[in-house]
């Protein structure tokens, strides 16, 4: 018979009461463990930091960085072992030579990392935030009082002024006659019958030109025209703009035949100054009269003589110097007084060859902002200029006003399913007119080595 | 902690905080050019905000180690502890965007891994365990008194081991009331002659010594009693059912006594197993927790500096 009997009051008395005072293997292992663990993390940290940079958790840098990622110190300097969040301006002009934004204006230069926010991932650098631009442009205010452009541009939705060319006053300033409504209509005498006439066959970007189909038969030699020929094109953008118009190119296929002067002669005059023109002029009678003993009595073509310039009949010549001098008369105002003008502006002065006003056809016409037709291209050309078919006047401006830009670009772009409406989208803060070339620092073992 | 109705407003709590995580970070993931990560706005909240559940569930040790605070209730500490922590882990998951990274918040990510499935352990654990052994061991008692009472259940069974003695070699003055009646009794138990009287049987005082020395007193001194005969029951029945046979029936008492003993050494020695179990997940827990809120505070220290 079981004689032990357990009562509470035995139980009780088994018990030591002061026995969470003292120590226990499992409440000792878990406060050593607590110490050790944390420990161990701090220490395993601290040689992670002192072999590498990947304690940082610092987010990915930009594609055009990513190559230095391991390499905190190309951009950051080193206080008391750790590197300093804030990068310097001479860290990023080691590498860019980024002239600043109207430097003779701005009240103040931003630092470079306050617009090119880094290690914000995979993104373009040079793509700015909006806030960036509109610290200033919001309410600008110039060292020199009032701002020449417009002075509160908040945003481009709705704050973004019409382009300066489009807004009262603004003109084309191109010497060029062009009737773009006359080039599209259906059945034009081309070099080869009629023909009709597309924009590609004249606006081409710049590097792609191929086999213009209204080019010169025989093209002369030309002048080497690239992108970056002119000023106001960035050599670096070259697709982005239209090549420029030429007459070898894009007219002479079609206009030969205005720089006819005699019918004697089966070659049209050059495209030329008025100086070159004349001398060509001269060289070809001089040589005709060589040729033709009988010129002397040869009547004067009747389509020679311009209705009202010349009253008939001519002086009959008696020697070559007269002939010379009233062939080459008569084939000047043929040439000078209808075949360039219809194309271009003659400037008649005192001196005895009129002068040809420079055709002045801009390159480009946003010369504050860039635009790329290149990345424009899926859209037809009258899909933005869509008063071409029917600019009947050289000086109508045929440029797309901002509402045009609009219809695809806004302020939140991709999250309103819009092309982005940013003003790095258009516009550059740095200068680059400015820029001075760079000599490099590293080598490349340098850039990818890890501290 | 057992896991009740009265964890239903935490419970319902979490799974909706939880939901609005999920459903916002969808378009957020979607709209993001880059993919979510912990550098975004979002990701930054999500973050934050599992940052500040982690902390709070930290300071459960904290509010602990000080009762007397007037800081809310233990068991919604508790709770809060269980829950907030349990939904900080999703959230560290959309903070980083399903990535896990490289260097600092890798080891982050494995070290909450840790931690998160240790405590998922642990609170089944704690939900189930405690049950269990209050059904299987009606004898237990404070953990931390387990060797004291061991040592006192090895002093009691040398005490009848010695009276027992004491009556095989006629001492009869160490013999109580029932071992005096029981020697009045002499012959024929069960088939098998036993001892009678108080006569002194060396037979049976060697198989008492040899069984005390040889078994019960190893079993009893051994903390644990894994692979000894008498932790198993049927088997130390079996034993000391045949050792009442070898004994006068005025010692049978002693015997049951003795089996008593073991079964209650059998007890304690399951209650130490049960506790290790109920709580050996707190030395990975709670020390994982603790690298955690360090490696996790230098980890936000480094992302928002740098």
């Amino acid at each position: 018979m079981l004689r032990r009997i357990r009562t509470t009051k035995k139980l009780a008395k088994r018990m030591d009461l002061q026995y969470f005072t003292q120590p226990h293997p499992f409440r000792s292992w878990r406060l050593w463990l607590s110490v050790l663990v944390p420990v161990v993390a701090v220490v395993w940290f601290a040689a992670l930091r002192a072999h590498g940079q990947k304690v940082y958790s610092s987010g990915p840098l930009s594609k055009s960085h990513a190559v230095f990622a391991k390499r905190c110190d190309v951009c950051h300097v080193t206080t008391l072992g750790f590197f300093r969040a804030k990068v310097s301006d001479s860290a990023c002009l080691k590498c860019h030579d980024a002239p600043a934004h109207q430097i003779d204006r701005v009240a103040f230069t931003p630092a470079c990392g306050s617009c090119h926010l880094e290690h914000k991932g995979s993104l373009r650098l040079a793509s700015t935030a909006d806030s960036s631009c509109t610290q200033c442009h919001a309410d600008l205010h110039t060292r020199t009082g009032s701002p020449q452009y417009v002075r509160e541009i908040s945003d481009f939705d709705n704050e973004h002024p019409e382009f300066a060319v489009l807004r009262p006053g603004g003109k084309d300033p191109g010497q060029v006659k062009l009737n773009h409504y006359a080039h599209l209509r259906p059945n034009l005498p081309g070099p080869d019958g009629p023909v009709q006439m597309d924009c590609q066959d004249c606006h081409r970007l710049t590097g792609m030109e191929g086999n213009w189909p209204y080019a010169a038969q025989t093209m002369p030699p030309l002048k080497p025209v690239t992108a970056g020929a002119s000023a106001d094109m960035r050599p670096s953008r070259s697709r982005d703009y239209m090549s420029p118009i030429l007459y070898a190119t894009q007219c002479a296929g079609c206009h030969v035949k205005d720089l006819q002067f005699d019918k004697r002669f089966e070659q049209s005059a050059p495209h030329d100054k008025p100086e070159v023109v004349q001398a060509f002029l001269l060289q070809k009678y001089s040589e005709y009269f060589a040729s033709h003993p009988g010129a002397l009595s040869e009547p004067v073509a009747p389509e020679r003589i311009l209705p009202g310039k010349f009253k008939l009949p001519l002086p009959v010549p008696h020697n070559r110097q007269e002939w010379m001098d009233q062939q080459v008369m008569l084939a000047d105002r043929l040439l000078f007084d209808k075949g360039c003008k219809l194309c271009h502006v003659m400037i008649e002065t005192n001196a005895p060859l009129p002068t040809v006003a420079p055709s002045s056809i801009p390159a480009r016409w946003l010369l504050h902002a860039d635009f790329s037709h290149n990345s424009h291209r899926l859209l037809t050309c009258v899909a933005c200029h869509n008063r071409t078919p029917e600019s009947r006047e050289t000086a109508d401006i045929l440029l797309p006003g901002v509402a045009s830009c609009r219809s695809c670009h806004q302020e939140r772009g991709p999250k309103q399913d819009a092309a982005s409406g940013n003003c790095s989208e258009c516009h550059s803060y740095h200068d680059w007119k400015r820029e001075q070339p760079i000599k490099g620092k590293y080598l490349i073992p340098q850039l990818q080595a890890a501290r | 902690m057992r896991i009740d109705e009265t964890h239903r407003k935490w419970f319902i709590g979490s799974l909706v905080g939880l939901a609005v995580a999920v459903v916002v970070y969808v378009p957020y993931s979607r709209s993001s050019p880059q993919g979510a990560g912990g550098g975004t706005t979002m990701g930054l909240i999500y973050g934050s905000v599992a940052f500040a559940f982690m902390i709070f569930a930290g300071l459960l040790g904290a509010r602990k180690k000080v009762p007397i605070w007037r800081l809310g209730r233990a068991q919604a500490w508790m709770r809060g502890h269980l829950w907030l922590g349990f939904v900080s882990f999703p959230l560290i998951v959309l903070h980083s965007g399903f990535h896990f990274g490289v260097g600092l918040t890798k080891a982050l990510m494995w070290l909450f891994a840790v931690v998160f499935v240790s405590g998922i352990v642990g609170a089944v654990l704690q939900h189930f365990m405690p049950r269990i052994t209050t059904q299987r061991i009606p004898l237990e008692t404070i953990y931390e008194q387990i060797g004291r009472v061991r040592l006192q259940l090895m002093e009691e069974a040398i005490s009848l081991v010695d009276e027992a003695y004491a009556l095989l070699h006629g001492d009869v003055s160490q013999a109580n009331e029932q071992q005096r009646a029981a020697s009045a009794s002499a012959g024929t138990m069960g088939g098998l002659t036993v001892a009678s009287g108080m006569q002194v049987d060396e037979e049976a005082s060697a198989e008492l010594k040899q069984f005390f020395q040889g078994e019960i007193q190893p079993f009893l001194a051994q903390s644990g009693s894994h692979g000894h005969v008498l932790a198993d029951r049927n088997r130390a029945q079996a034993m000391f059912r045949q050792l009442r046979t070898l004994l006068p029936p005025n010692l049978h008492s002693t015997v049951d006594d003795l089996e008593n003993i073991c079964e209650e050494k059998r007890e304690i020695d399951q209650q130490a197993r049960y506790h290790r179990v109920l709580h050996g997940w707190l030395l990975v827990h709670i020390p994982a927790s603790y690298a955690l809120l360090i490696l996790g505070a230098v980890h936000a220290v480094m992302a928002l500096r740098y």
